[in-house]
């Protein structure tokens, strides 16, 4: 399959009448990991739930294409289906349905009728992932999120993209409220997708997790606009001087101007 | 065969009784003429949320014979499942009857009930349980009733005991009345299948079932139903068991068809240690209406109950269940719980779980839960997010939510027969 390319042009989205996203512009291609980094309120997860269709967020101008193909006329499940995934930063508890049954039927939307993946090939796929992310296998027949640690949500997310293979995955503070040693585990599956066929976004709030998933390029996001890019160098210096130094960068650019 | 005329009195309703149930002992028939007095006095069950008038039930011929005129099923005795019986109603004509080897030769009755009227426990028990004066939906049933079960397990029998029932109806049918009796000596086992099923393309019907069961002490009776009628049905089910000392009865319910759907189970905890539990699975699409109602009454100290319903509506559907558990003063160290939890498909659909406890007693425990609500926008969106289509999602959504309560049920085919009805209904 082609390298994948998610190009977001001039994205404006509003919830309820307020305006979240002011003219965003981004390319993620296949070969390539972008990081998203802001502080709170600022609108990237709106940027990832509007990638993925989320009802609540209306596209008020601008575009986004997957390969050309516009992604705003599609459902959530055409999106998944098309290759975007989002691991969301809360996760439905869906109490009845095993993260097993739930996956199954996943990969199988994506398959036609007489190609259905097998009860085998599927457990035995299953077990390899979990056993790479170190899941314990007797979440495959947990009722999904449910009862699940913050962690071993954030870790059954990444179960469910190592699964279902998407072109550009979207991650909305995967690493938020975990500890190193998770981290690693989270970063460990990402990295095990890398290649030209596949293309990141992560978004987070703190430089820690971009140490194990070395980004090639880093965007700073403030009041729904992306107001500085640069590469890995750049989340660094976040780190270090910390979103008030962006603040004022912008307040005096804006001065100038 | 048919009387095309109406029945505008009670003269001409009792003729038709004479004519039709002359063969019966004297006490039957006159309790049947005693009936059909009260059925143009007494009016159609008054239900708080399900107003009945504007249905126009009275418009339906239920006097009409709908006897087919096949001869009635003989009895057929088998050794191969020397256990189980299995009798089969089509348009209130017994049409199938086999009893096992084994119960045959130890003395136990499984028979229909309008040819037992003669054994001493029909004409002591028979509505003692579910009354005859109740409503004119009870009185049409008493002076009506044609096929049923009498089923009677002699003490201390010591095989159990597989009970299969099917009613049926085909087009041309108006009216079903149905009367079960259970009786489960002492230390008995029964599980009792009862399905109710009809043809599609009648018209507007009325089917009654009234099903009394007496569970003696030690006994168990485990009983699952599931109604799966068209569109065309108004159905009025009584379902009342009395459970003795150390007895238990449960019931596994499962209501899908009927346009009309109007059910009362009641469990009556006589006597000290007797339990019940009882698990209902209702699903509700299109404009059907359901009104149930389940009791459970501890009479008796040390008795418990658990209670669980769980049902899911769509389309226009409108459903209410009324649980009811009640403990009186003295049924000491008693337990009552229930849970009822509806889950909606649409704007248009409507619910009401109404749970109540009556507690009269103060050394008890006694729970109750219930919920009512829509399906979660954020859970559709999350399986959507998955690649998984939106009825697919809802499907996954609503399976996993009767899981719980449909995979309790311990009997195959009862939950098999419950999960194809489930699927049915998504797909309606």
């Amino acid at each position: 399959m082609a390298t994948p390319v998610l190009e977001i042009n001039d994205l404006h989205i509003a919830v309820e009448d307020k305006e979240i996203l002011r003219g965003l512009s981004l390319t993620v291609k296949g070969g390539e990991v972008h990081a998203i980094m802001g502080p709170n309120g600022t609108g990237k997860t709106s940027l990832a739930q509007t990638l993925m269709g989320h009802p609540r967020y209306l596209v008020t101008g601008g575009s986004i294409r997957l390969d050309g193909q516009d992604v705003v006329a599609m459902r959530p499940d055409e999106r998944a289906r098309a290759g975007l995934f989002l691991a969301m930063q809360y996760p439905s508890e869906i109490s009845g349905v095993t993260t097993a049954n739930f996956l199954r039927a996943a990969i199988n939307a994506r398959r036609e009728d007489g190609r259905q993946i097998s009860l085998k090939e599927f457990r035995d796929q299953l077990d390899q992932v979990m056993n790479f992310l170190e899941m314990d296998p007797k979440f495959a027949n947990r009722y999904l999120n449910e009862g699940f640690s913050g962690g071993e949500k954030k870790r059954n997310e990444i179960l469910q993209m190592l699964m279902l293979k998407p072109r550009i995955a979207i991650l909305d503070e995967i690493d938020s409220g975990l500890d190193i040693d998770a981290i690693k585990i989270v970063a460990k599956g990402v990295n095990s997708l890398k290649g030209p066929e596949f293309g990141a976004l992560i978004i987070t709030h703190y430089q820690r997790i971009l140490d194990y998933v070395r980004p090639d390029f880093v965007h700073i996001m403030v009041d729904g606009l992306i107001v500085k890019s640069g590469g890995p160098e750049l989340a660094e210096e976040l780190d270090r001087k910390g979103y008030d130094w962006v603040r004022s960068e912008l307040a005096e650019a804006r001065r100038q101007a | 065969m048919a009387h095309t005329a109406s029945v505008s009195s009670v003269d001409q309703l009792k003729e038709i009784i004479e004519t039709r149930y002359d063969r019966e002992p004297e006490w039957s028939l006159t309790r049947r003429i005693v009936a059909a007095e009260n059925v143009f006095s007494l009016d159609w069950p008054h239900l708080e949320r399900t107003p009945l008038k504007k249905r126009k039930l009275e418009d339906i011929p239920f006097w009409e014979a709908n006897l087919d005129d096949a001869p009635p099923a003989r009895l057929m005795v088998r050794d191969d499942d020397p256990n189980a019986v299995w009798l089969r109603f089509e348009n209130n004509q017994l049409s199938h009857w086999e009893v096992g080897a084994a119960l045959h030769q130890r003395g136990v009755i499984a028979a229909p009930l309008a040819e037992s009227l003669t054994h001493p426990f029909v004409r002591a028990h028979l509505g003692e349980l579910v009354v005859d004066t109740a409503d004119k939906v009870s009185a049409l049933t008493a002076s009506l009733w044609r096929s049923g079960v009498f089923l009677y397990l002699p003490d201390n029998l010591d095989t159990p005991v597989m009970l299969t029932v099917e009613y049926h109806a085909n087009a041309g049918v108006r009216a079903l009345f149905i009367r079960n009796l259970i009786c489960a000596g002492k230390g008995t086992q029964v599980t009792v299948s009862e399905r109710l099923t009809t043809d599609e393309g009648l018209e507007k019907v009325l089917l009654s079932e009234e099903t009394e069961i007496f569970v003696g002490d030690d006994a168990e009776v485990d009983y699952g139903a599931i109604q799966l009628c068209s569109l065309a049905v108004n159905s009025f089910i009584r379902r009342h068991g009395q459970i003795g000392t150390n007895g238990k009865l449960v019931w596994h319910i499962g209501e899908f068809g009927s346009n009309l759907a109007v059910s009362e189970q009641v469990s009556h905890l006589a006597q000290p240690g007797a339990r019940t539990e009882s698990v209902t699975v209702f699903f509700g699409a299109k404009q059907q209406h359901q009104d149930y109602t389940a009791k459970s009454l501890h009479h008796a100290p040390h008795t418990q109950s658990n209670m669980v319903a769980r049902g899911v509506m769509k389309g226009k559907a409108r459903s209410i269940f009324t649980g009811v558990t009640h403990i009186e003063s003295g049924a000491k160290g008693s337990d009552g719980r229930q849970r009822e939890q509806t889950l909606m498909l649409s704007d248009e659909a409507r619910a009401d779980a109404i749970p109540s406890l009556i507690i009269d007693e103060r050394d008890v425990y006694a729970a109750h839960a219930a919920s009512a609500g829509p399906v979660d926008k954020s859970w559709i969106f999350y399986l959507m997010s998955r690649g998984l289509s939106e009825s697919e999602a809802v499907r996954l959504i609503v399976h996993g939510f009767l899981a719980p309560v449909i995979d309790s049920i311990s009997r195959p085919l009862l939950r098999d027969a419950v999960w194809d009805a489930v699927e049915r209904k998504i797909q309606e």
